[in-house]
């Protein structure tokens, strides 16, 4: 058994749309050690929730193609399974929390029974147990037991939060996908489910995909960072290489606009422009057009992860010169 | 003593837990009974139902509905014959009673046979979209295309005069209602995150749809169909009238009427009766359909 619970290689997935072909994920790698928590960082359209989705291998289809690559699950290729495989993983081997937990639970289901659904699904149990176990679940969430019996409606979005948690964790699963959990939530809310799914996965020691455009949330949560462009990632490494010596003038054009507690004065720097158009990318590397330190070789070839140095990797043509470093590095 | 105190007391607040859980049925039920036209719609409903299940233990068909007593013909309501009797000395009364067993039967079986196909064509193609979807709404766009009375004369005349006939009739017409109306709410349904969350659960295919597809539609569902039983009545009394349906002397409301149109000036009772018991039973119907639809729309909750 490898020491990772789970390996993507070269993935591409497509949309073929009516108006032309979306490159969401173009040539993706990376892997989560055992009992590690992975963030996923990106803008909005990067590719994040597909990744995620085709991880269980749910990407729509129609129009989404998961074109090529392996996604090694514990071992197993996930794009190799058949359906029933699938419907074994689901849910008890990797499961997924979802952004808006006031969409992602059903209306006219209480809240005991669909987390009971998952748990008769997966371990073969009587409803009744099923549904004892639920409140058991809801209670480690941090939810009063005889609330089983409510509907989504009659929690807070906090609360609906914890449930969806619930569900996800009820099967004990290797590996937890949390799409931007703490997205919807206001700030104080985020903290209190934030430092209950740290130590839910402590104690249940699952590894974590955590999906987020908030670097904070990732600084407080996980072992590894992974900066994802366009369908790749550009900078991946642990928390401690990617924050503290950045590499990719993207990862610094994201710090940078983000404001700094010690110098409240100072202006934000955003990064200029917008993210290229996935149905229509540059032959060279992706952030070429917004890049302070482009050049024409950039414009040309598509720069390739290369190992930094521990385990650093970087996706930028700019260290071809031994002398570069970002202006970032320079003040700190 | 202090015991059973204490254990009374514990019941009370378990019931009371249970009570705040309210399921969205049991709210639209109380939000429902708030509505004065949809609760007198439903007790009209209610009686009508037991009186057509009765119907044949207090009355015997052949003496009492279609045997003919040329003595006792076109008597005035009186207290022997409430509402009267018609040209063949018949009681209207035990007539139209007894005719509540055909309007229920063919309005409520048509709309249930109609629900049946319509739901699964429906959500069928409202849920894999494409090639299925096309086939299935575009075949009933061409049933849209002809009027239902066309139809229903064309199987009543293929399938004779029957009331099961007329039943299978009306039920066309109905499935293609309710295919579109399934379809339009399984299609808002399918892109919820809910959707995915139970796939992603691991939930096979058939059981999304199921247990978390349907019982999201069913509001939208629920209100047509006690509309829909409401028109078929009138349809199905329409069809009778027009001589399409079902076959004199089985004591239909329809069929009733137009026994009575020659008789109308001499014996207005004849018409009068049957014709306010399809009113009053399309209009009950309305009502409850009514107050259902208020109970069910979320944006009119209090």
């Amino acid at each position: 058994m490898s020491d990772n619970i789970l390996e993507i290689k070269d993935l591409v997935v497509h949309y073929e749309t009516d108006d032309g072909c979306v490159n969401a994920v173009n040539g993706l790698s990376f892997s989560i050690g055992r009992k590690k928590t992975l963030g996923l960082v990106g803008e909005t359209g990067a590719g994040k929730t597909t990744t995620a989705l085709s991880i269980l291998n749910l990407v729509p289809d129609p129009p989404g193609k998961i074109k090529s690559g392996s996604i090694l699950l514990d071992g197993r290729d996930v794009l190799q399974m058949t359906d029933k495989e699938l419907e074994e993983m689901r849910g008890n081997d990797v499961a997924m929390i979802f952004q808006d937990p006031m969409t992602a639970l059903n209306p006219v289901m209480t809240v005991g029974d669909q987390i009971a659904e998952s748990i008769e699904l997966h371990q073969h149990v009587s409803s009744k147990e099923a549904f004892e176990k639920a409140k058991e679940m809801l209670k480690m969430v941090g939810i009063a037991e005889s609330r089983a019996y409510d509907y989504p409606h009659q929690f807070s979005g906090g609360m609906r939060q914890r449930v969806v948690i619930a569900i996800a964790l009820t099967c004990k699963p290797k590996l937890l996908l949390s799409d931007e959990p703490t997205t919807a939530l206001d700030v104080t809310i985020q903290a209190q489910v934030l430092e209950l799914m740290k130590e839910l996965i402590r104690s249940q020691q699952m590894s974590m995909l955590l999906i987020t455009h908030d670097l904070g949330v990732v600084a407080e949560t996980c072992d590894d960072v992974a900066v994802m462009y366009a369908g790749k990632i550009v900078e991946i490494g642990t928390a401690d290489e990617v924050f503290n010596h950045t590499l990719h003038p993207y990862t610094e054009g994201l710090f940078n606009s983000l404001p700094n507690l010690r110098e409240r004065g100072e202006e934000l720097i955003p990064i200029k422009g917008l993210m290229p158009d996935p149905m229509n990318l540059p032959e060279g590397c992706a952030f070429a057009p917004r890049c302070p330190y482009a050049t024409e070789a950039c414009e040309k070839t598509q720069p390739e992860l290369t190992l930094m140095g521990g385990t650093h990797c970087v996706a930028c043509l700019a260290y071809r010169d031994a002398q570069f470093s970002l202006r970032r590095n320079h003040n700190g | 003593m202090e015991n059973k105190m204490e254990n009374s007391h514990e019941i009370t607040s378990a019931e009371l837990k249970q009570a705040k859980g309210r399921s969205l049925a049991q709210e639209t039920w109380r939000r429902m009974l708030k509505n004065k036209g949809a609760v007198i719609g439903m007790i009209f409903m209610i009686l009508l139902i037991i009186v057509a299940l009765l119907a044949e233990f207090i009355y015997n068909y052949d003496t009492d509905i279609v045997a003919q007593s040329a003595s006792s013909s076109f008597s005035a309501p009186s207290a022997a014959h409430i509402f009267g009797t018609d040209q063949f000395g018949r009681d209207i009364f035990a007539r139209v009673l007894y005719g509540a067993r055909y309007s229920l039967l063919i309005g409520c079986g048509s709309v249930a046979f109609g629900l049946l196909v319509g739901l699964l064509l429906g959500s069928l193609a409202g849920f894999y979209g494409g090639f299925i979807d096309n086939l299935v709404m575009r075949a009933n766009d061409i049933l849209y295309a002809i009027p239902n009375i066309l139809i229903a004369v064309v199987i009543v005349s293929l399938l004779g005069t029957t009331p099961l006939s007329l039943l299978l009739a009306l039920s066309i017409s109905a499935a293609s209602s309710f295919a579109r109306i399934a379809r339009a709410a399984v299609m808002q349904i399918r892109g919820q995150e809910y959707i995915e969350s139970a796939y992603a659960m691991g939930l096979p295919t058939w059981k999304v749809i199921l247990r978390h597809i349907i019982p999201n539609c069913l509001s939208p569902i629920i209100v047509q169909v006690t509309l829909a039983i409401g028109s078929n009545i009138i349809a199905a009394s329409s069809l009778s009238f027009l001589g399409v349906g079902v076959a004199p002397p089985m004591p239909e409301w329809g069929a009733m009427l137009s026994d009575s149109r020659q008789y109308i000036r001499s014996a207005p009772w004849m018409c009068i009766f049957p014709g306010l018991a399809i009113v009053v039973t399309v209009l009950a119907l309305n009502l409850m359909g009514d107050g259902l639809r208020d109970a069910l729309d979320p944006k009119l909750k209090k």
